[in-house]
């Protein structure tokens, strides 16, 4: 018998209590490891498909494009496409042009932003081109085929098959245009997507451009998005030989969609310090009625020759206890839970029709969790220190017991 | 030199914002191994006395010594330490931790002491013996009689042989024939292993038994015999 087999047997005196209570700390836990568990695969799925639509998990830009979106600020990539492929973690490298203009048909003219693609590369990574079928691709760099966003082709009053121009300012000045034909209709269900998206052939948009053999943009999708921190300092490194260019994550490329998710989370953060903090405050109640309801037997205690460290301890240590048991209980619930929403989700369409837009990407409608362990470790780890805290006001209520008062006391 | 030496000890308690004189003047010396009660009806001050001696309270004026050491002005924490090594306290009643079974309820003050399990049980299996509660080790409190609680609470007190062992009408919530035999057990205890008992009482058949009788009344020595 020592200090810790007497506080498990006294947490378990007022059994419907201690259960209780430790119900409501593992449920939380529990909870909350769930919550954050899908929200990272939510927003990790998020990511991907935000990063393989826009401008990578990492990207190489001409200095000062991001900023200023300047349609010269192009670059010759060389063999920088070749020598960041080869890094390892690198699924592709996306060479692209992004060039301003008009689109005409015989019937409307429209603004566009013409992108100027590698088709090959581009198919196997984009998710807004998941669904259009290989023969609706573009075959060639500097083809006359084009896709076109769905909204945007109405609005042009196009169909499949049909010519159309494009019109935009030469390197020299002056303005050019080159006729196209609509060969593919994406359809993303965003609407800024459907009405802008125009993709051709890179070196053909290059060429009207007057821009051959350069592009704006070098997009690179990753295999895991956390493969970024190695991969990150190995790509400042290749593209530090060239001083006019940047390379960057898709944090600082993104800003709107790093924000919007961070926006997201701040607020389910707050939700959880607020259950952490009711469940802090059940835990002081219960310790404290435990504290109050054993006056008489601490002064005996206290009486035999316990010093008042030793009770504090006594009370502290029952408390930790508390919270260790929630701590496994909770993280094997919140595992669980985890678990089925891996595998299962939840199937957003039951709530929701039409498609899932976040931050300027789509979204699978099944919401699926993934495993943040380290994460989860450390809210139970907080869990155990929040358990200490409540147990600081009781225990020293109870090293304040006077023994002789309390024997007195009936 | 005496183990206990009270010297005109008073102990005044505030109550709302009158005072109330539990102790007055009272000077008292008691040797080891002697067999003491403190006598008097309800009120007289009795357990005031055993909380002056036992360390668990401290004299508004005058001075307490124990065993050579005085302890009018000591420290929490070191009054702690002298109940815990020169002091056995028995209550008169709920003196057990409930969750403990009788062996580790006698255990107790040798395991605040840090004294090895082993240890402690071959102790209290033999202070058990002696206390003719063999048997019981596993027992909790809830099913012992109250002799047998009261006989455990003897057994953590002397399970740490302290200098002096204070117990607050111990015979208070048992039966008449618990009480005599509760005391034979006391004063056996104290002629075979010269344990020293200082304890209080108001009912007759018991302060008969004791060797010295100091009689009080509201506060005051009345007699010493
Ligand atoms: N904590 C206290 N506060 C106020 N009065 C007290 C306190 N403790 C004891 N007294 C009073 O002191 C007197 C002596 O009490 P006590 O020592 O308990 O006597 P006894 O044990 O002989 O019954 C009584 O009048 C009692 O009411
Ligand atoms: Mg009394």
């Amino acid at each position: 018998m020592d200090i810790l087999n007497l506080a498990w047997k006294n947490l378990w005196r007022n059994r419907r209590r201690t259960l209780i209570t430790l119900a409501a700390l593992s449920f939380s836990l529990m909870l909350i490891q769930a919550f954050h568990n899908l929200s990272y695969g939510v927003y990790s799925a998020m990511i991907d498909s935000g990063v393989r639509a826009g401008s990578g998990h990492l990207v190489v830009y001409h200095q000062g494009y991001l900023e200023s979106r300047d349609e010269l600020l192009t670059f010759r990539p060389g063999d920088l496409v070749q020598r960041i492929e080869q890094l390892a973690g690198v699924q592709a490298v996306l060479p692209r042009l992004y060039l301003p203009g008009l689109a005409q048909s015989s019937r409307e003219s429209r603004g566009i932003l013409l992108t100027g693609v590698v088709p090959e590369a581009e198919k196997k990574v984009n998710p807004f081109l998941r669904r259009l079928p290989d023969s609706e691709w573009l075959d060639s760099l500097d083809g006359r085929e084009a896709i076109l966003g769905s909204r945007l082709m109405k609005e042009l009053q196009l169909k499949p098959g049909n010519k159309f121009v494009v019109t935009m300012q030469h390197r020299s000045g002056e303005l050019v245009s080159e006729m196209f034909r609509v060969h593919g209709v994406v359809k993303t269900g965003i609407k800024n997507v459907d009405k802008s998206l125009l993709m051709v052939g890179r070196d053909r948009a290059a060429a009207l451009a007057g821009a051959t053999g350069t592009v704006h943009e070098l997009a690179i999708v990753l295999d895991k998005q956390s493969d970024g921190l190695q991969v990150y300092p190995q790509l400042l490194n290749l593209v530090q030989s060239d001083p006019l260019l940047v390379g960057l994550t898709w944090e600082q490329a993104m800003p709107n969609l790093y924000n919007a998710i961070r926006l997201d989370y701040a607020s389910q953060k707050f939700i959880f310090v607020i259950m952490m903090l009711i469940v802090t405050i059940g835990v002081v109640n219960t310790m404290l009625m435990s504290v109050m309801e054993r006056f008489r037997e601490f002064g005996v205690i206290l009486a035999v020759g316990a010093s008042a460290m030793r009770l504090r301890l006594l009370v502290v240590i029952e408390a930790l206890l508390l919270g260790s048991v929630s701590m496994v209980i909770g993280t094997c619930l919140g595992s669980l839970a985890t678990w089925y929403l891996q595998a299962v989700g939840i199937d957003m369409r039951t709530f929701i029709s039409g498609t899932l837009e976040f931050g300027g990407v789509v979204f699978d409608p099944v919401l699926r969790a993934d495993w943040d362990t380290g994460w989860m470790l450390m809210i139970s780890f907080y869990l155990l220190v929040l358990a200490l805290l409540a147990a600081v006001y009781p225990a020293i209520k109870a090293g304040r017991i006077s023994p002789a008062a309390a024997m007195r006391h009936h | 030199m005496a183990l206990i030496e009270l010297q005109s000890v008073t102990k005044i308690y505030p109550l709302g914002n009158q005072e109330v004189v539990a102790v007055k003047d009272f000077s008292l010396t008691i040797d080891a191994g002697e067999f003491c009660v403190l006598a008097g009806p309800s009120g007289s001050g009795k357990t005031t006395l055993l909380n002056l001696i036992g360390c668990l309270d401290q004299p508004t004026s005058g001075d307490v010594w124990l065993d050579g050491q005085n302890i009018t002005q000591a420290e929490q924490k070191t009054l702690a330490d002298i109940r815990l090594n020169k002091i056995g306290f028995i209550f008169q009643s709920y003196n057990l931790i409930p969750v403990l079974t009788a062996a580790e309820n006698a255990e107790f003050t040798l395991m605040l002491m840090g004294i090895e399990k082993n240890q402690r049980r071959n102790r209290v299996r033999q202070l058990f013996a002696e206390l003719g509660l063999g048997g019981l080790e596993n027992r909790k409190p809830s099913d012992l009689s109250g002799g047998q609680q009261q006989r455990v609470a003897i057994a953590r007190a002397m399970a740490a042989q302290p200098a002096v062992i204070l117990a607050d009408e111990p015979t208070a919530s048992l039966d008449s024939q618990a009480s005599e035999e509760l005391l034979e057990l006391m004063k056996r205890l104290n002629e075979e292993q010269g344990a020293t008992f200082v304890f209080s009482s108001h009912d007759p058949l018991v302060i008969s038994h004791a060797k010295r009788v100091v009689r009080l009344l509201d506060g005051r020595l009345v007699s010493d015999q």
